[in-house]
Protein backbone atom coordinates (compact mmCIF):
# COMPACT_ATOMS: atom_id res chain seq x y z
CA UNK A 1 0.00 0.00 0.00
CA UNK A 2 1.41 3.35 -0.81
CA UNK A 3 2.27 5.36 2.00
CA UNK A 4 0.74 9.40 2.45
CA UNK A 5 2.37 12.01 3.25
CA UNK A 6 0.57 12.30 6.52
CA UNK A 7 1.57 8.26 7.18
CA UNK A 8 4.76 9.85 7.23
CA UNK A 9 4.17 12.06 10.14
CA UNK A 10 4.44 9.50 12.31
CA UNK A 11 8.05 9.12 12.07
CA UNK A 12 8.22 13.21 11.54
CA UNK A 13 6.88 13.37 15.12
CA UNK A 14 10.16 12.55 16.15
CA UNK A 15 12.26 13.16 13.24
CA UNK A 16 11.47 16.54 12.01
CA UNK A 17 11.77 18.19 14.79
CA UNK A 18 15.25 16.78 15.37
CA UNK A 19 16.05 17.72 11.83
CA UNK A 20 15.13 20.93 12.08
CA UNK A 21 17.02 21.88 15.59
CA UNK A 22 20.24 20.10 14.20
CA UNK A 23 19.69 22.45 11.38
CA UNK A 24 19.94 25.02 13.61
CA UNK A 25 23.17 24.24 14.88
CA UNK A 26 22.16 22.36 18.02
CA UNK A 27 24.31 19.59 18.28
CA UNK A 28 22.26 16.04 18.73
CA UNK A 29 23.63 13.27 20.94
CA UNK A 30 23.42 9.59 21.32
CA UNK A 31 20.21 9.67 18.63
CA UNK A 32 19.07 5.88 18.91
CA UNK A 33 20.80 4.29 21.60
CA UNK A 34 17.68 2.67 23.58
CA UNK A 35 20.41 0.83 26.07
CA UNK A 36 20.71 2.11 29.70
CA UNK A 37 24.03 3.56 29.11
CA UNK A 38 25.18 7.06 30.37
CA UNK A 39 24.82 8.13 26.89
CA UNK A 40 21.56 10.18 26.47
CA UNK A 41 18.82 9.66 23.73
CA UNK A 42 17.29 13.18 24.00
CA UNK A 43 19.05 16.73 22.60
CA UNK A 44 21.76 17.90 24.39
CA UNK A 45 23.50 21.31 23.36
CA UNK A 46 26.56 22.72 23.64
CA UNK A 47 26.92 24.80 25.85
CA UNK A 48 23.36 24.14 27.57
CA UNK A 49 20.88 26.71 28.83
CA UNK A 50 20.71 27.58 31.96
CA UNK A 51 17.57 28.66 33.86
CA UNK A 52 20.22 30.96 36.14
CA UNK A 53 17.96 32.65 38.92
CA UNK A 54 14.65 32.16 36.81
CA UNK A 55 11.85 31.68 39.23
CA UNK A 56 8.12 31.55 38.40
CA UNK A 57 4.70 31.87 40.70
CA UNK A 58 3.41 28.40 41.47
CA UNK A 59 -0.52 27.85 41.95
CA UNK A 60 -0.41 24.37 42.48
CA UNK A 61 -2.23 23.68 45.88
CA UNK A 62 1.32 23.02 47.73
CA UNK A 63 2.37 26.63 46.16
CA UNK A 64 -0.39 28.92 46.34
CA UNK A 65 1.38 31.29 43.79
CA UNK A 66 4.36 31.42 45.76
CA UNK A 67 7.02 31.82 43.20
CA UNK A 68 9.64 28.18 42.31
CA UNK A 69 12.81 27.97 41.20
CA UNK A 70 12.76 26.69 37.41
CA UNK A 71 15.52 24.21 38.96
CA UNK A 72 15.62 20.32 40.46
CA UNK A 73 15.36 19.97 44.04
CA UNK A 74 18.81 18.90 46.03
CA UNK A 75 19.91 15.91 43.38
CA UNK A 76 16.61 15.79 41.39
CA UNK A 77 14.76 16.89 38.18
CA UNK A 78 12.44 19.69 37.21
CA UNK A 79 11.19 18.67 34.15
CA UNK A 80 9.58 21.87 32.32
CA UNK A 81 7.51 22.09 29.72
CA UNK A 82 5.56 25.41 27.99
CA UNK A 83 2.20 24.92 26.94
CA UNK A 84 -1.62 25.89 27.28
CA UNK A 85 -4.53 23.76 28.09
CA UNK A 86 -7.22 24.54 25.29
CA UNK A 87 -4.31 22.37 23.47
CA UNK A 88 -5.98 19.23 22.76
CA UNK A 89 -3.19 16.85 20.45
CA UNK A 90 0.15 18.11 21.36
CA UNK A 91 0.48 19.14 24.83
CA UNK A 92 -1.53 15.92 26.21
CA UNK A 93 0.24 13.94 23.75
CA UNK A 94 3.50 14.88 25.52
CA UNK A 95 2.19 14.72 29.49
CA UNK A 96 0.71 11.45 28.62
CA UNK A 97 4.18 10.46 27.27
CA UNK A 98 6.02 12.06 30.59
CA UNK A 99 3.08 9.90 33.04
CA UNK A 100 4.37 6.86 31.44
CA UNK A 101 7.89 7.74 31.84
CA UNK A 102 7.18 8.56 35.50
CA UNK A 103 5.51 5.20 35.92
CA UNK A 104 8.67 3.50 34.64
CA UNK A 105 10.91 4.85 37.61
CA UNK A 106 10.81 3.11 40.52
CA UNK A 107 9.24 5.56 43.44
CA UNK A 108 12.72 6.65 45.70
CA UNK A 109 13.51 7.85 41.65
CA UNK A 110 10.54 9.44 41.19
CA UNK A 111 10.25 11.01 44.10
CA UNK A 112 13.26 13.43 43.47
CA UNK A 113 11.35 14.49 39.97
CA UNK A 114 9.63 17.68 39.68
CA UNK A 115 7.08 18.49 36.79
CA UNK A 116 6.62 21.71 35.94
CA UNK A 117 4.52 23.25 33.06
CA UNK A 118 4.57 26.87 32.25
CA UNK A 119 1.13 28.46 30.64
CA UNK A 120 1.85 30.64 27.09
CA UNK A 121 -1.79 31.68 27.82
CA UNK A 122 -1.91 33.10 31.18
CA UNK A 123 -5.47 34.59 30.38
CA UNK A 124 -7.29 31.73 29.82
CA UNK A 125 -5.21 29.64 31.81
CA UNK A 126 -6.28 30.54 35.13
CA UNK A 127 -4.09 28.79 38.36
CA UNK A 128 -7.23 26.53 38.89
CA UNK A 129 -7.18 25.28 35.11
CA UNK A 130 -3.68 24.51 35.30
CA UNK A 131 -3.79 22.68 38.48
CA UNK A 132 -6.69 20.54 37.27
CA UNK A 133 -5.31 19.77 33.55
CA UNK A 134 -1.83 18.35 35.73
CA UNK A 135 -4.10 16.73 37.88
CA UNK A 136 -5.14 14.54 35.28
CA UNK A 137 -1.74 13.36 34.87
CA UNK A 138 0.39 13.71 37.50
CA UNK A 139 0.10 13.42 41.47
CA UNK A 140 -0.62 16.00 43.94
CA UNK A 141 2.90 17.44 45.00
CA UNK A 142 4.73 16.33 41.68
CA UNK A 143 3.80 18.90 39.68
CA UNK A 144 3.95 22.99 39.51
CA UNK A 145 1.67 25.16 37.85
CA UNK A 146 3.67 28.27 36.83
CA UNK A 147 1.90 30.92 35.36
CA UNK A 148 2.56 34.80 35.05
CA UNK A 149 0.45 37.40 33.38
CA UNK A 150 4.00 39.81 33.78
CA UNK A 151 4.70 39.30 29.49
CA UNK A 152 8.46 40.55 30.61
CA UNK A 153 8.84 37.53 33.05
CA UNK A 154 7.12 34.89 30.54
CA UNK A 155 9.64 35.81 27.78
CA UNK A 156 12.52 35.48 29.97
CA UNK A 157 11.44 32.25 30.82
CA UNK A 158 10.91 31.38 26.96
CA UNK A 159 14.66 32.73 26.60
CA UNK A 160 16.38 30.94 29.63
CA UNK A 161 15.28 27.35 27.30
CA UNK A 162 15.49 28.59 23.86
CA UNK A 163 11.75 28.82 23.59
CA UNK A 164 9.32 31.06 22.21
CA UNK A 165 5.20 30.97 21.67
CA UNK A 166 3.23 32.88 19.81
CA UNK A 167 -0.47 33.95 20.73
CA UNK A 168 -2.48 35.09 17.18
CA UNK A 169 -4.97 37.94 16.81
CA UNK A 170 -8.39 36.42 18.23
CA UNK A 171 -11.21 36.30 16.15
CA UNK A 172 -14.71 37.79 16.84
CA UNK A 173 -15.58 35.41 19.48
CA UNK A 174 -12.43 36.06 21.23
CA UNK A 175 -10.77 32.51 20.55
CA UNK A 176 -7.00 32.91 19.12
CA UNK A 177 -4.09 30.36 17.92
CA UNK A 178 -1.31 29.26 19.88
CA UNK A 179 1.57 28.37 18.92
CA UNK A 180 4.38 27.29 21.20
CA UNK A 181 7.75 25.14 21.39
CA UNK A 182 6.97 22.19 22.24
CA UNK A 183 9.97 20.19 24.06
CA UNK A 184 10.12 18.81 27.13
CA UNK A 185 13.02 20.03 29.01
CA UNK A 186 15.04 18.36 32.02
CA UNK A 187 16.41 20.94 34.80
CA UNK A 188 19.23 19.84 37.39
CA UNK A 189 19.52 21.35 40.39
CA UNK A 190 22.14 23.86 39.33
CA UNK A 191 19.50 25.01 36.59
CA UNK A 192 21.78 23.72 33.49
CA UNK A 193 19.12 22.12 30.99
CA UNK A 194 20.87 18.73 31.09
CA UNK A 195 18.33 17.10 27.66
CA UNK A 196 15.44 17.89 25.90
CA UNK A 197 13.13 15.79 24.30
CA UNK A 198 10.95 17.01 21.02
CA UNK A 199 7.26 16.02 20.58
CA UNK A 200 6.52 12.59 19.95
CA UNK A 201 9.35 10.89 21.59
CA UNK A 202 8.33 7.87 23.29
CA UNK A 203 7.80 7.52 27.11
CA UNK A 204 10.46 4.99 27.05
CA UNK A 205 13.00 6.82 25.95
CA UNK A 206 12.40 9.75 27.80
CA UNK A 207 12.60 6.87 31.35
CA UNK A 208 15.52 5.58 29.79
CA UNK A 209 17.10 9.31 29.82
CA UNK A 210 15.47 10.27 33.17
CA UNK A 211 17.15 6.73 35.19
CA UNK A 212 20.47 7.96 33.54
CA UNK A 213 20.30 11.59 34.89
CA UNK A 214 18.98 10.68 38.05
CA UNK A 215 21.70 8.17 38.49
CA UNK A 216 24.47 10.17 37.18
CA UNK A 217 23.17 13.09 39.64
CA UNK A 218 22.96 11.14 42.86
CA UNK A 219 26.96 9.54 42.12
CA UNK A 220 28.62 12.83 41.63
CA UNK A 221 26.27 15.69 43.21
CA UNK A 222 28.76 18.08 42.65
CA UNK A 223 29.03 17.62 39.18
CA UNK B 1 -20.25 13.02 28.75
CA UNK B 2 -22.52 11.21 31.63
CA UNK B 3 -25.61 11.95 29.24
CA UNK B 4 -24.06 9.59 26.62
CA UNK B 5 -23.44 6.64 28.28
CA UNK B 6 -27.38 6.53 28.87
CA UNK B 7 -27.98 7.28 25.49
CA UNK B 8 -25.78 4.34 24.12
CA UNK B 9 -27.35 2.42 26.43
CA UNK B 10 -30.77 3.26 25.11
CA UNK B 11 -29.69 2.90 21.30
CA UNK B 12 -28.00 -0.61 21.94
CA UNK B 13 -31.51 -1.56 24.13
CA UNK B 14 -33.53 -0.69 20.52
CA UNK B 15 -31.02 -3.06 19.20
CA UNK B 16 -29.78 -0.41 16.35
CA UNK B 17 -26.07 -0.94 16.00
CA UNK B 18 -25.13 3.00 15.97
CA UNK B 19 -22.40 1.86 13.86
CA UNK B 20 -24.05 0.43 11.06
CA UNK B 21 -25.96 3.33 9.81
CA UNK B 22 -22.68 3.82 8.34
CA UNK B 23 -22.03 0.41 7.24
CA UNK B 24 -22.61 0.58 3.81
CA UNK B 25 -19.93 2.92 3.61
CA UNK B 26 -17.43 1.44 6.08
CA UNK B 27 -16.61 -1.44 5.19
CA UNK B 28 -15.07 -0.53 1.73
CA UNK B 29 -18.12 -1.10 -0.29
CA UNK B 30 -19.53 0.64 -2.81
CA UNK B 31 -18.41 4.17 -1.21
CA UNK B 32 -14.88 2.79 -0.98
CA UNK B 33 -14.22 4.55 2.55
CA UNK B 34 -13.56 2.77 5.06
CA UNK B 35 -13.02 4.11 8.52
CA UNK B 36 -11.30 2.24 11.31
CA UNK B 37 -9.52 2.87 15.18
CA UNK B 38 -11.76 6.23 15.75
CA UNK B 39 -10.20 7.22 19.25
CA UNK B 40 -10.93 10.16 21.65
CA UNK B 41 -8.46 11.76 23.80
CA UNK B 42 -9.87 11.34 27.63
CA UNK B 43 -9.97 15.03 28.72
CA UNK B 44 -9.01 17.06 31.87
CA UNK B 45 -12.23 18.09 33.70
CA UNK B 46 -11.53 21.96 32.99
CA UNK B 47 -10.48 21.25 29.02
CA UNK B 48 -12.77 22.96 26.44
CA UNK B 49 -11.36 21.46 23.79
CA UNK B 50 -10.75 17.77 22.91
CA UNK B 51 -9.61 16.07 19.79
CA UNK B 52 -10.43 12.90 17.71
CA UNK B 53 -8.58 10.63 15.71
CA UNK B 54 -9.01 7.51 13.33
CA UNK B 55 -7.88 6.18 10.44
CA UNK B 56 -9.24 6.35 6.52
CA UNK B 57 -8.67 4.44 3.85
CA UNK B 58 -10.62 4.99 0.26
CA UNK B 59 -10.41 2.53 -2.49
CA UNK B 60 -11.49 5.24 -5.30
CA UNK B 61 -10.40 8.04 -3.66
CA UNK B 62 -12.33 10.72 -1.91
CA UNK B 63 -11.82 13.89 0.80
CA UNK B 64 -13.09 14.10 4.47
CA UNK B 65 -14.49 17.52 4.08
CA UNK B 66 -16.65 18.02 7.63
CA UNK B 67 -16.87 16.19 10.80
CA UNK B 68 -19.33 16.87 13.42
CA UNK B 69 -20.27 15.50 17.21
CA UNK B 70 -23.45 16.05 18.94
CA UNK B 71 -23.95 19.44 20.38
CA UNK B 72 -24.49 18.02 23.46
CA UNK B 73 -20.89 16.96 23.63
CA UNK B 74 -19.33 20.07 21.62
CA UNK B 75 -20.21 23.33 20.56
CA UNK B 76 -17.93 23.45 17.26
CA UNK B 77 -16.42 20.96 15.45
CA UNK B 78 -13.47 21.54 13.06
CA UNK B 79 -10.89 18.97 10.81
CA UNK B 80 -7.44 20.70 12.51
CA UNK B 81 -3.94 19.74 11.25
CA UNK B 82 -1.13 20.25 13.51
CA UNK B 83 1.46 22.23 12.26
CA UNK B 84 5.29 23.05 13.03
CA UNK B 85 6.86 26.37 12.71
CA UNK B 86 3.91 28.56 13.56
CA UNK B 87 2.38 28.09 10.42
CA UNK B 88 -0.77 27.56 12.25
CA UNK B 89 -1.39 31.49 13.05
CA UNK B 90 -0.29 34.66 10.95
CA UNK B 91 2.42 36.67 11.81
CA UNK B 92 0.91 39.55 11.30
CA UNK B 93 -0.34 41.35 14.40
CA UNK B 94 0.67 38.78 16.93
CA UNK B 95 2.22 39.01 20.05
CA UNK B 96 5.57 36.99 19.89
CA UNK B 97 8.01 36.04 22.70
CA UNK B 98 11.48 35.96 22.89
CA UNK B 99 12.80 32.73 21.13
CA UNK B 100 16.55 33.34 21.19
CA UNK B 101 18.31 30.76 21.75
CA UNK B 102 20.77 32.48 24.06
CA UNK B 103 21.70 30.34 27.00
CA UNK B 104 23.31 33.49 29.64
CA UNK B 105 21.93 33.41 32.65
CA UNK B 106 21.92 37.03 32.98
CA UNK B 107 17.86 37.03 34.19
CA UNK B 108 17.99 39.84 35.97
CA UNK B 109 18.45 42.27 32.84
CA UNK B 110 16.00 44.53 31.25
CA UNK B 111 14.05 41.80 28.92
CA UNK B 112 14.87 42.43 25.25
CA UNK B 113 11.70 41.45 23.46
CA UNK B 114 11.80 44.45 21.39
CA UNK B 115 14.81 43.13 19.40
CA UNK B 116 14.85 41.86 15.98
CA UNK B 117 14.72 38.20 17.62
CA UNK B 118 15.89 35.54 14.12
CA UNK B 119 13.80 32.27 14.21
CA UNK B 120 16.67 30.15 15.80
CA UNK B 121 14.10 28.96 18.83
CA UNK B 122 12.90 25.75 18.97
CA UNK B 123 10.80 24.92 16.32
CA UNK B 124 6.80 26.27 17.32
CA UNK B 125 3.83 24.00 17.28
CA UNK B 126 0.07 24.92 16.53
CA UNK B 127 -3.05 24.08 14.69
CA UNK B 128 -4.80 25.33 12.32
CA UNK B 129 -8.08 24.74 10.80
CA UNK B 130 -7.98 22.68 7.18
CA UNK B 131 -11.29 23.04 4.75
CA UNK B 132 -10.52 18.75 4.07
CA UNK B 133 -8.49 15.99 4.18
CA UNK B 134 -7.87 14.05 0.71
CA UNK B 135 -7.65 10.69 0.43
CA UNK B 136 -5.82 9.54 -2.59
CA UNK B 137 -7.36 6.13 -4.42
CA UNK B 138 -6.16 2.91 -2.48
CA UNK B 139 -4.01 4.72 0.36
CA UNK B 140 -4.88 5.36 3.78
CA UNK B 141 -4.78 8.20 5.57
CA UNK B 142 -4.33 8.39 9.62
CA UNK B 143 -5.37 11.29 11.86
CA UNK B 144 -2.76 10.86 15.09
CA UNK B 145 -1.38 13.12 17.43
CA UNK B 146 1.01 15.48 15.24
CA UNK B 147 -0.92 15.41 12.49
CA UNK B 148 -4.81 15.69 11.71
CA UNK B 149 -7.15 15.61 14.38
CA UNK B 150 -10.75 16.35 14.62
CA UNK B 151 -11.17 19.22 16.88
CA UNK B 152 -13.61 19.62 19.67
CA UNK B 153 -14.40 22.85 20.58
CA UNK B 154 -16.89 24.27 23.64
CA UNK B 155 -16.61 20.81 24.94
CA UNK B 156 -19.90 20.85 27.49
CA UNK B 157 -18.61 17.96 29.68
CA UNK B 158 -15.18 15.82 30.75
CA UNK B 159 -14.72 13.18 28.09
CA UNK B 160 -13.56 9.76 30.25
CA UNK B 161 -12.03 6.87 29.26
CA UNK B 162 -14.48 4.19 27.97
CA UNK B 163 -16.71 7.12 26.52
CA UNK B 164 -18.54 6.81 23.14
CA UNK B 165 -18.94 9.59 20.94
CA UNK B 166 -20.99 9.08 17.95
CA UNK B 167 -18.98 10.98 14.46
CA UNK B 168 -20.59 12.19 11.70
CA UNK B 169 -18.05 12.39 9.18
CA UNK B 170 -19.11 13.52 5.64
CA UNK B 171 -16.82 12.68 2.35
CA UNK B 172 -17.02 14.70 -0.95
CA UNK B 173 -17.71 11.24 -2.89
CA UNK B 174 -19.10 8.19 0.16
CA UNK B 175 -21.33 11.18 1.32
CA UNK B 176 -22.44 10.72 5.43
CA UNK B 177 -20.80 8.14 7.23
CA UNK B 178 -21.58 7.90 10.89
CA UNK B 179 -18.67 6.46 13.41
CA UNK B 180 -18.10 6.05 17.42
CA UNK B 181 -15.11 7.00 19.07
CA UNK B 182 -13.94 5.71 21.96
CA UNK B 183 -12.28 7.35 24.62
CA UNK B 184 -8.80 5.64 25.66
CA UNK B 185 -5.53 6.56 26.78
CA UNK B 186 -2.92 6.24 24.10
CU1 LIG C 1 -6.98 21.37 16.99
Amino acid sequence: MEVLRIRSLTFGRVLVPILLVAALAVIVTGCGSDDSSTELNGITRVPPAKTGNLSLPDYSPQSGGKKVAVRGNEDGLMLVYFGYTSCPDVCPTTLADLRNALAELDPAQRERVQVSMVTVDPDRDTGRVLNGYLAHFFEPGEYHSLRTTDQALLNRADEAFGASHKLGKPDADGNYDVSHTALLYAVDPKGTVEVEWPFGTDADVIADDLKTLLDNNSQNPDA
Amino acid sequence: MKKLVPLATVVLALGIFVAACGSDDSDSGSSGVEVTDVWARPTTPTADAGAIYMTINSKDGDSLTAAKVPSSIAGMTQIHETTTDGEATSSEDSMESGDSMSSDDSMGSDDSMDSDHSMEGGSMMGMKEVSQIDIPAGETVTLEPGGFHIMLLDLKGQIKAGDTIPVTLTFEKAGTVEVDATAQDQ
